[in-house]
């Protein structure tokens, strides 16, 4: 019989995924997909300065009517990232919060939500 | 047993500008420091750098600086230094640059570190004279920090002329 042989991995995938939805309570108008990129970028200039600002973030996937998004960061930045989403609380003068549903290293993993399981 | 350890950057303000030796006082250089670091490293860098963060010593003839932070944002400080671009005091600004000189834990060691360095820069200093008085005026400094151990304890701080 072969040997049983378990390798871990830690830390090894490049990128982080994040599923966010953007709250905003009163109902203005709703940012595009450059807007809301724009806005990611302001909230990590704010907290990490031009350090921050300049993390690779990609905004894989935007749906304006839901305002929920898919954002990929480079793993050595995703402490910054989200702790910069947690901490931004306006765009554009009105307030806002941004809620993050799932983050996972693989992108596959963002597909399926055991949270909105209906049985 | 567990305490708090300070990291101290030794740096030197060069400018092309002649007035901006007048200048450097330590608030001055705190805050375009402390400017630097909120641009660079926005709210939380300039929170982690300010807990310990102070102007230690400051020689205005010089140029030399002493800055003290803790030991786990002195990196934050050090990649910060190279954007401090202008000092400004008493509603004057003037272009200016730090450059880093050497990152010690304690004041003995970079103190020990700048008196070995301003021995050197006397030396580069008497082959630039471009007159006899000048080079009369380091020579005298030079030999003056040059002598033997016992000797030199007393007095090792040397101010240019």
């Amino acid at each position: 019989a072969a040997a049983f042989e378990r390798r871990v991995l830690r830390r090894a995938a490049e990128h982080h995924y994040l599923r966010v939805r953007l709250e905003l309570p009163d109902g203005g108008a709703r940012p595009n997909a450059a807007q809301f990129k724009q806005l990611v970028v302001t909230a990590l200039r704010e907290l990490h300065g031009e350090v921050g600002a300049a993390l690779p973030v990609d905004v894989l996937i935007y749906e304006e009517k839901t305002l929920s998004a898919i954002l990929r960061v480079i793993s050595s930045g995703f402490v910054k990232l989200w702790s910069a989403l947690t901490l931004l609380g306006f765009y554009q003068n009105r307030r806002c919060a941004f809620r993050v549903l799932q983050t996972s290293p693989f992108l596959l993993a963002l597909s399926g939500n055991s949270r909105e399981l209906v049985l | 047993m567990v305490r708090f350890k300070n990291r101290y950057v030794l740096c030197e303000v060069v400018s092309e500008d002649p007035r901006c030796r007048q200048c450097i006082e330590d608030r001055a250089l705190g805050l375009a420091v402390r400017d630097a670091i909120a641009r660079v490293h926005g709210d939380y860098g300039l929170a982690c750098c300010s807990i310990s963060f102070t102007v230690k010593y400051l020689n205005a003839y010089t140029g030399t600086v002493l800055l003290r932070c803790r030991k786990d944002s002195y990196r934050l400080l050090c990649s910060a230094l190279p954007f401090v671009r202008s000092l400004e005091s008493r509603a004057q600004r003037y272009p200016c640059f730090l450059n880093t000189l050497h990152v010690g834990g304690t004041v003995r060691t970079c103190q020990k570190f700048l008196i070995q360095y301003n021995r050197t820069q006397l030396l580069r200093l008497l082959q630039n004279c471009t007159n006899e008085e000048e080079k009369q005026c380091v020579q005298k400094s030079l030999l003056s920090c040059s002598l033997t151990e016992e000797q030199s304890q007393s007095g090792d701080e040397e101010e240019d002329d």
